[in-house]
């Protein structure tokens, strides 16, 4: 439904987005996963229409929306497109109703057809009480709710969100991403969602595009992404507790541990916290650490410790008092390795 | 808007801001208000009834009264139609020559608006008066006396003068509109006009309010465009009909005149603050997304372009060419011949102007000028301290009766002549109060009175920024556990700064060119530089007194230029 | 409550003692004191004082001079206030108003008379009392001489209520500057000249009309209804009659002393002297003392100074204040050769005790004028 083509943007010689090319299917939840400036929101805001791309294509469907090759764009209302903005960007000077509303007056919908839509708007984010009340007076959680009936009203084919999570506490977060998979659901709409927090990613998306600097380092369904990291950027940014990345030199851990299942290369290691365990005493593949911080979790503990400065988590049953002379032992093999670029090479 | 208090606090952390700040309102504004107050009441009020209710109030109250509430309000819709127009140029637009535009809209508050008043009468006096007609007369055209003298070219002239008001307030407030806002109008495919209608224009209420506010109290106390262009066909106001009965000994009537005027303006301005208390208090700058976004003019942009441009020159280079002249022309008459730098660098001459040496011979001025520069900076830094302290007060905490008479308290300077102003300072802080000492003639009772009298503004351009950001990001910043003082000081003040510069810039142009409350109340051994140009101007030293004013001018233009290029760096790291 | 009240009733006793001492020291005798005191504060209602400061202290070496030009207005309230707050702010106040300094400084002993020795027998009775007059300034008819080079349009002053000279008279509105009230006030006060001067200029007695007392009023209202222009200072007056070039120019009241400034700022005034029943009014520029002045041996050594010395122009002390249109109470100082003699001239010398008591009243009535 929505494809990319070798789309790039620079922003005064500095390129932004950088020769990016992906598609999904209509009724996908692609998630662009990133850091902050890696160029995520830039993306959103080209297919928004709000930004125009200095180089290739943007479709939606069949319909050319964007082509930086000869500077056509679309204008945003004519892509049937909606978008949340991080700040929700709520007229202040409206009602909740009124903000709903203004976007079908400017689409010259008829009053009653106006009314239904607000009403089912308002009624599926669960803010019908809220209609005459202004966007000063109600909570950051209503605000969200807001926007997005807002967003939602107007029935859009695509649906687009700038972090809209991000201002919200933990528990209303938990709570909102409930009601945008069940939006999602609802309208069918194709949604487009960025982000950085790769639990937003796992939890909602179909399809995910991990970007970083500019570029798209991997592009893949969420399972993929945790299962086969293309890359060292993807395997550190994703997962909970996302996978140990341990530097290897000369067949070395840490340079310093030989073994002989490791390459002889300099690069990183990928080992999931779950396939290390507590030692109680050295051995072969131990490492000695200090420990850094215990985090319980699902009845379990997360224990991460420090060794030559690398940050090592390792996961435990065990609820014993830990020892002081904490030892990790790594596992036989490494679940993936890669080279000092990043790059995935087994 | 309310701010959910996330914990229990003590009554004193919720109130006591305010409690603190009504405390400093009464001491600074309202014990010098009742002191005239009771003094109008002392003589049995028989000044009360000559002006309410005798055969003379029909003149000396309500055709005044009438003659000043329409100044006020033609002013106040003027100013804001016309600085709004231009902040939103400015802000929003692609118009050419946009910092410069800028720069030159804040100009016409720093003239005096006398010699606005004089641009005015160059072009289009009559012989009314006699003397030499102005432009339009020497081209042949005969002017109407409505067109010369009165309401007219009042209102006209204190619009030119007033607008920089509303511009400066407005534009502080567009620029601080969040980006998001106008691009989530944009997405639904609104027009730009439905945008700026529907969207921009309702957010900046507020602004549009305080702006209003500004140049209406402004208008209705300002003296000298009423003096010089309605006496001569009898139009008095009660600014002037007060200045008289003061110059002619009659102070009781002239407080009571001060005191209805404050109360009048009190009545329109308390409509403009209830809007402003309201609900509506738009909370729109969050921490992400403030880059505004430009509209492209297109076609219009350069009819629009050379409008802003004519008004500029009009009502900023037009009035500094004349007093520029008028400090370099031997006669008043012919304003553009015989130029001499003599009043301004001459030796004393006795064959020459009186004998009057040019005024960098004057002994005073460097001290003027110095005891200036220190008493507007020390005046700006606490009257804008004081205002944010009670803009922050009055957005964050709603008291009821109390937050009210803070806000009120906080405007009534605006509407005192300077000079009932000085002597109600006078009148109480003259003499010893308990164990504390008299203040008079001392810098301290100057600079008080001078801070009261520049909170109007310093308190409207904060509450007018501080209003607009958003109560999520103090409230963020209190969970981190931030005491009140620390968020003020690492949160509000930051994202208010521009706002600030606004409101520094403002009270700071307005100290160093006061007159009417310094004239009473300066230190004798230090004059101001504004007490120079009134003494040269009172004995006819005219083109002196207009080079002192140019001097005043030229530190105004100064200010101004720091603090664009001040808000210029910050917008940068903004983006 | 009476005894501790008694030492400072001792005090004041005592100075006022010392002060009549003072009184009849000679420049002599006074020297030495003012010395020690080595510095007098002036407030003074012309920048002239500046001159004045530099010829003193050249005169007087080792004692300041501190002067402050400030209208007679702001001199008023100041003083009020500086005596409410229980400081001297000045010790020598040289100040024009003269009706309201009498009614409101002289008569509350804000301000004293002092009359230097030396001046006793060179200045008459009437410039003596209540308080001392240096010179005599004028607000007067002046018309533009280039206009009419024969001499004034105007021969009487109700020649202005006529129909030719509708919207063409000029002054300042009496209700923003005392010295024109005091104009309107003295007209009031001389109704019986007023009204012979209208047989004169009509040919019959003057009617007056409803709930108008006298001619004086009547000649108010007359000239309010004329169309009477008013304008915010006299500079403007003076540019309205002055200006070279005019072809119809207005004729108006400002002081004859302006006239200095015709040829610096291309004006033709010229004053109409012989006017009926008279062309305006002279009015006391007054010198007097802070009744607490800190430092009253030089204080009354600068009132004698700026009286003059014995040269016949007044010297330095006095030279600011010798101009053509301003005149010295002092009879013994030449004429300026410039000017009309004070004799010679036809203007009202104000009763500012007189003027005092009406001219609230003379206020009123302008006020329901306009």
């Amino acid at each position: 439904m929505i494809s990319l083509n070798q789309v790039s943007k620079s922003f005064a010689g500095t390129r932004v987005v950088d020769d990016v090319s992906f598609s999904v299917p209509e009724g996908a939840f692609l998630v662009l996963l990133g850091p902050s400036g890696c160029g995520k929101s830039t993306m959103l805001r080209m297919l928004a229409g709000l930004e125009q791309p200095t180089g290739g294509q943007i479709r939606f469907g069949d319909m050319l929306v964007a082509d930086g090759g000869s500077g056509f764009a679309l204008p945003p209302a004519r892509r049937d497109a909606g978008l949340v903005f991080q700040s929700y960007a709520l007229w202040p000077h409206m009602t909740v109703a009124g903000n709903i509303d203004w976007p079908l007056k400017v689409a010259r919908l008829p009053a009653e057809e106006r009314r239904a839509r607000i009403a089912e708007a308002m009624e599926m984010l669960g803010i019908t009480q809220l209609a005459q009340r202004y966007p000063g007076e109600i909570s950051g959680g209503q605000q969200q709710r807001v926007a997005l009936a807002r967003m939602i009203a107007p029935r859009p084919k695509v649906m687009l969100f700038d972090e809209p999570l991000s201002n919200l506490d933990a528990t209303l977060r938990v709570e909102m991403r409930f009601e945008l998979l069940k939006v999602h659901a609802a309208t069918g709409a194709t949604s487009v969602y960025v982000t950085h927090d790769q639990v937003e990613a796992m939890t909602m998306a179909s399809h995910v595009a991990v970007m970083n600097h500019g570029r798209i380092e991997q592009f893949d369904a969420p399972e993929r992404l945790l299962a086969e990291p293309s890359s060292a950027f993807v395997a550190g940014f994703v997962g909970t507790p996302a996978a140990n990345l341990i530097p290897i030199a000369d067949g070395k851990w840490l340079g310093t541990i030989a073994d002989a299942a490791l390459p002889d290369i300099a690069g990183h290691a990928m080992v999931r916290a779950e396939t290390i365990e507590l030692a109680d005493e050295a051995g072969p593949r131990t490492v000695s650490v200090t420990l850094a911080e215990v985090v319980p979790m699902a009845g379990r503990r997360l224990v991460t410790g420090v060794a030559n400065g690398v940050r090592i988590t390792a996961i435990t049953d065990s609820t014993d008092r830990l020892p002081s002379n904490l030892r990790f032992r790594l596992p036989p093999a490494a679940a993936a390795i890669f080279d000092s670029e990043g790059k995935r090479i087994s | 808007m309310t701010v959910p208090l996330r914990r229990l606090r003590p009554s004193l952390a919720r109130y006591g801001l305010t409690a603190a700040m009504a405390l400093i309102l009464v001491v600074l504004v309202a014990a010098p208000l009742a002191t005239i107050l009771i003094q109008t009441l002392q003589s049995g009020g028989g000044a009360w009834a000559d002006v309410l209710a005798s055969r003379l109030s029909q003149n000396l109250f309500w055709r005044p009264a009438t003659n000043t509430m329409i100044i006020g309000l033609a002013v106040a819709g003027g100013c804001v139609l016309l600085g709004g127009f231009l902040a939103w140029l400015v802000v929003m637009t692609d118009v050419p020559g946009r910092p410069l535009i800028a720069f030159m809209a804040t100009l016409p508050f720093m003239i005096p608006s006398f010699a606005t008043a004089l641009a005015w009468g160059s072009v289009f006096r009559n012989g009314r008066v006699g003397g030499a007609g102005g432009l339009l007369e020497g081209l042949g055209f005969s002017v109407p006396d409505w067109l010369s003298w009165g309401m007219v070219p009042t209102i006209v002239v204190l619009i030119a003068h007033y607008y920089a008001l509303a511009f400066t307030v407005i534009a502080a407030a567009l620029s601080t509109v969040n980006g998001d806002l106008v691009e989530a109008a944009q997405m639904t495919g609104a027009s730009r006009k439905r945008i700026l209608f529907g969207i921009v224009l309702p957010v900046v209420t507020p602004a549009v309010i305080a702006g209003g506010s500004l140049a209406f109290a402004g208008a209705v106390s300002n003296f000298a465009a009423p003096a010089l262009l309605g006496l001569p066909v009898r139009m008095q106001t009660l600014s002037t009909r007060l200045f008289g009965m003061i110059e002619i000994g009659q102070t009781e009537r002239g407080y009571v005149l001060a005191i209805l005027l404050i109360a009048i303006s009190a009545i329109f301005l308390g409509i403009g603050n209830r809007i402003l208390n309201s609900r509506r208090s738009f909370a729109t700058i969050s921490g992400k997304g403030a880059r505004p976004r430009r509209f492209t003019l297109g076609t219009m942009r350069l009819p629009l372009a050379l409008l802003a441009w004519t008004v500029c020159i009009l009502t900023t280079l037009l009035p500094i060419l004349l007093l520029l002249a008028a400090s370099l022309a031997p006669s008043s008459l012919s304003l553009f011949s015989d130029w001499t730098l003599h009043y301004w660098i001459g030796a004393a001459d006795p064959a020459f102007a009186r004998g009057q040496p040019g005024i960098f011979h004057h002994p005073q001025l460097i001290s003027a000028l110095t005891t200036t520069l220190m008493l507007g900076a020390g005046v700006v830094f606490a009257a804008n301290a004081l205002g944010l302290l009670i803009a922050v007060a009055l957005t964050r905490q709603k008291v009821p009766v109390l937050s009210n008479a803070v806000s009120q308290l906080s405007f009534l300077p605006m509407l005192l002549p300077g000079i009932a102003f000085a002597a109600a300072y006078i009148a109480l802080y003259g003499a010893p109060i308990g164990p504390l000492p008299a203040l008079y003639g001392t810098k301290l009772l100057l600079g008080l009175a001078l801070t009261a009298a520049m909170l109007p503004f310093a308190v409207q351009t904060g509450r007018a920024t501080v209003a607009q950001i958003s109560g999520d990001i103090d409230e963020a910043a209190r969970m981190t556990g931030a005491g009140f003082f620390h968020r003020l000081w690492a949160i509000t003040l930051p994202l208010a700064a521009r706002g600030l510069a606004a409101g520094l810039l403002i009270s700071f142009v307005n100290v160093i060119g006061d007159l009417a409350i310094t004239v009473l109340l300066y230190t004798p051994t230090s004059p101001l530089l504004a007490v120079l140009s009134y003494s040269y101007a009172s004995d006819g030293f005219h083109q002196f007194a207009n080079a002192v004013t140019l001097v005043i001018l030229v530190i105004s233009m100064l200010a101004t230029c720091a603090a664009t290029l001040l808000r210029g760096r910050r917008r940068q790291t903004f983006a | 409550m009476l005894k501790m009240l008694a030492p400072f009733c001792a005090l004041a006793l005592a100075t006022s003692a010392y002060a009549q001492d003072l009184d009849s020291k000679s420049v002599a005798d006074l020297l030495p004191l003012a010395k020690k005191e080595a510095k007098v504060t002036v407030y003074a209602f012309t920048s002239r004082i500046g001159r004045v400061e530099e010829a003193f202290e050249a005169a007087y070496p080792g004692i300041d001079m501190v002067a402050f030009d400030m209208s007679s207005t702001e001199q008023i309230a100041r003083i009020k206030s500086e005596a409410a707050a229980g400081v001297a702010g000045a010790d020598v106040i040289y100040i024009s108003d003269a009706p309201v300094v009498l009614t409101e400084l002289a008569s509350q002993n804000l301000v004293t008379r002092y009359v230097p020795p030396r001046m006793e027998s060179l200045v008459p009775e009437q410039f003596k009392s209540p308080l001392l007059a240096q010179r005599l300034s004028t607000k007067v008819l002046m018309y533009n001489e280039e206009a009419y080079p024969d001499g004034s349009p105007v021969k009487n002053l109700w020649d202005l209520t006529k129909p030719e000279w509708k919207g063409r008279v000029i002054m300042v509105d009496p209700l923003q500057r005392g010295d024109y009230l005091d104009l309107m006030t003295e007209i009031v006060l001389k109704s019986d000249d007023m009204a012979k001067a209208y047989e004169a200029a009509f040919g019959k007695p003057i009617a007056l009309g409803e709930g108008i007392d006298n001619a004086g009023e009547q000649f108010i209202t007359d000239l309010f209804a004329n169309d009477l222009v008013l304008v915010g200072s006299t500079d403007d007056v003076n540019k309205a009659i002055g200006a070279k070039g005019q072809k119809n120019p207005p004729i108006g009241f400002t002081s004859y002393s302006d006239r200095r400034d015709n040829e610096d700022e291309g004006w033709a005034l010229q004053v109409a002297n012989d006017i009926e029943p008279s062309n305006g009014i002279v009015f006391p520029a007054f010198l007097a003392l802070n009744a607490t002045a800190a430092n009253p041996a030089a204080a009354r050594l600068a009132i004698d100074f700026m009286m003059g010395d014995d040269s016949n122009t007044g010297g330095d002390g006095f030279k600011p204040f010798y101009v053509a249109g301003d005149w010295p109470t002092r009879t013994d100082l030449a004429q300026h050769p410039d000017a009309i003699p004070l004799s010679d001239f036809k203007s009202w010398q104000i009763d500012a005790a007189e003027t005092a008591k009406i001219r609230a009243n003379v206020a009123d009535f302008v006020l329901a004028l306009q």
